[in-house]
């Protein structure tokens, strides 16, 4: 038997966490099991006050259990890669590994009160999408779906936290929603 | 046409050009990587990139704006975007002064990037389908045009390449849908006389009389009907190439006076007096066997030797099989587009078939497979069920002694001709409905 992990580091939020679970098992119709994850704190960049998602991704796939067929880390963390200021996560596409950083996704980021519901939308629809990519998807077309690009906040909140028809039929056929 | 672009990223630093190549990949793009200037210009030398990101400093060696200028000398139209984290006025202009399209200053914003990358995307694309319509619209097909990695072809192309420059009549003999005038027009377009016309004719289509009137024109009042003079096809080639298709289904009377122009490159038009010279080449192509049919009597032994200067046998399909995923793969990404479908490519079952398929229709029946396949095809690949309909009854399809394999086909087949209905199938098959759903069910049929 495979399972999903969903591995969370020590800071993670562990509602957000509990919540991203859920939305896997539910979507992928697969039992997903926690993993916990080491400290991401060696990734730190102090110039650009950061975490390397690339790095990190290396840690989340290093931690992969044998019977995990995907795991997707769960992080607090702020992540970049060297080219871009920020990411909201990074996947191994086609791979393994995936990697949500929550960081990007709380109100209180953008200077806006706690929405905890926001929040655990938000965490569902970049965690579908990091899954969608190690399942072989790539950025949808449809504003809509999960797996269309989000290069900020307001097109996260835009999209909904499920595939199109298109990606579901593009996902392989025993892991059809 | 949903093409997948191939990018390049030049970067000395691994994590560098690693992650944004990891970022590139899941917008769908194929991306290659370098480590530096000298492997970015030899990956450019195999490869076509829709875009460069290429790292302004790199050490040893090439640096950013050698490397661009080393990429655009290979590929002018590259476009090349220069990534640094060092940024000046004075590199800046450096880079956009060699043809670099962007500059960015690393870190940037996702959004700036990504909308960089589908802003020349977009154009990419617009590119490629102005290229497309262009060269359907002008037919003006090159060498380069015709898909081939058989080494018979390849051979072929290279002698006909190298007639293209002479004024040498040029016999091409293949079967039908081998792309005889593919060739033709290659030869012509590549030849010195590309600028002026390339008159296409079929032999086979018109009637005598007619055929001699259309070849080379007529005077006012040369028959019934004739209210004013017309110029021939002969005429109009005047300059350029006249290609002579199916030229072994001619009349004995054209024969001759298709010799007598080859041999003094002049006629009459019917009904005149006045000779008309003409100078033009001749390409003509047949399906027949025209030296046999010259021993046979059938075909004037004079005129094949007068045709026959240069012999071009373009082989049948069957006899290069290796082209059949090269060319399925062209016409699925021409009729993505035509069609407007989201189709990359065939399963290996598909691929298989079409492999064993025999093609007496050559490359224009596998062009029209596929098309149908297309039409069809509610998936993003083209798999054996879309290609159903190649399988007749009474004429074995495959080599393949499989007994599962068989059955798979045969069901296939049947629910096919039965339009889908697993009642009719069932009945034709001989089975009952459950067995034919449980073998539906085992063989992964979809419906």
């Amino acid at each position: 038997m495979k399972y999903l992990y969903v591995g969370a580091t020590e800071e993670a939020d562990p509602e957000a966490t509990r919540t991203i679970q859920e939305c896997l098992e539910t979507t992928f119709r697969m039992p997903v099991r926690s993993l916990k994850l080491p400290s991401v704190d060696f990734t730190y960049d102090p110039q650009r006050k950061q975490y390397a998602s690339a790095a990190v991704l290396e840690l989340v796939a290093r931690e992969c259990p044998p019977d995990a067929i995907k795991v997707i880390g769960v992080t607090s963390r702020d992540l970049f890669i060297p080219v871009l200021t920020f990411v909201f996560g990074l996947a191994q596409l086609s791979g393994r590994a995936g990697v949500v950083s929550i960081a990007r996704l709380r109100q209180e980021f953008y200077g806006l009160p706690p929405n905890p519901e926001v929040l655990l939308s938000r965490a569902r629809k970049e965690a579908l999408h990091e899954a969608g990519h190690t399942f072989g998807l790539v950025h949808c077309a449809n504003a809509a779906c999960a797996m269309s690009l989000s290069t900020g906040i307001q097109q996260i909140d835009r999209k909904g936290a499920a595939f199109c028809p298109v990606c579901t039929a593009r996902l392989p056929k025993d892991r059809l929603i | 046409m949903k093409t997948q672009w191939r990018l390049l990223v030049v970067d000395d630093e691994e994590i560098m050009r690693e992650s944004l190549a990891a970022w590139l990949r899941e917008d769908g793009y194929i991306v290659d990587t370098a480590s530096g200037g000298r492997e970015a210009v030899e990956l450019t030398r195999q490869c076509e990139y829709a875009i460069h990101f290429v790292d302004l400093k790199m050490p040893g060696g090439m640096d950013g704006i050698e490397t661009m200028i080393e990429i655009r000398r290979l590929r002018p139209e590259a476009c090349l975007i220069i990534i640094t984290a060092y940024a000046t006025v004075d590199t800046a202009i450096t880079a956009i002064k060699e043809g670099a399209q962007e500059y960015i200053v690393k870190p940037c914003n996702p959004e700036e990037i990504s909308m960089l990358v589908s802003r020349i995307i977009k154009v990419k694309n617009l590119q490629r389908e102005n290229t497309i319509l262009r060269k359907k619209l002008t037919r003006q097909y090159r060498f380069q045009d015709i898909i081939s990695k058989n080494a018979k072809m390849h051979a072929i192309l290279e002698l006909a390449q190298e007639v293209a420059s002479l004024r040498s009549t040029v016999l091409i003999q293949g079967e039908s849908g081998t792309g005889k005038e593919l060739v033709a027009r290659a030869i012509h377009n590549c030849g010195e006389r590309a600028n002026k016309p390339f008159v296409a004719m079929s032999c086979a289509a018109l009637a005598e009389t007619l055929l001699e009137s259309e070849l080379f024109g007529y005077e006012k009042g040369a028959f019934t009907g004739a209210a004013a003079q017309k110029r021939g096809k002969f005429e109009m080639a005047d300059g350029g190439t006249i290609f002579l298709d199916e030229i072994g289904d001619i009349s004995a009377k054209l024969q001759v006076d298709l010799l007598r122009v080859l041999q003094d490159r002049s006629f009459y038009r019917l009904g005149g007096t006045e000779e008309v010279r003409v100078d033009c080449r001749v390409v003509a192509a047949t399906h027949v066997d025209l030296r046999q049919a010259a021993a046979d009597g059938r075909f004037r032994e004079d005129l094949f030797y007068r045709l026959n200067v240069i012999e071009i046998r373009i082989p049948p399909l069957r006899e290069r099989t290796d082209d059949i995923p090269l060319l399925a793969q062209y016409f699925v990404e021409r009729f993505s587009h035509e069609l407007n479908k989201d189709i990359s490519g065939l399963s290996d079952s598909a691929l298989k078939m079409l492999m064993d398929h025999p093609w007496p229709g050559n490359v224009r029946e596998l062009e029209n497979a596929v098309e149908r396949a297309m039409v069809t095809c509610r998936n993003h690949e083209l798999t054996e069920v879309d290609f159903a309909f190649l399988i007749r009854p009474g004429v074995r399809q495959t080599v393949t002694f499989n007994l599962q394999e068989m059955e798979k086909a045969t069901i296939i087949a049947a629910i096919e001709k039965a339009g889908g209905n697993i009642k009719e199938t069932a009945s034709m098959l001989g089975i009952d409905r459950s067995t034919l759903y449980e073998k539906i069910k085992k063989y992964e049929i979809p419906r």
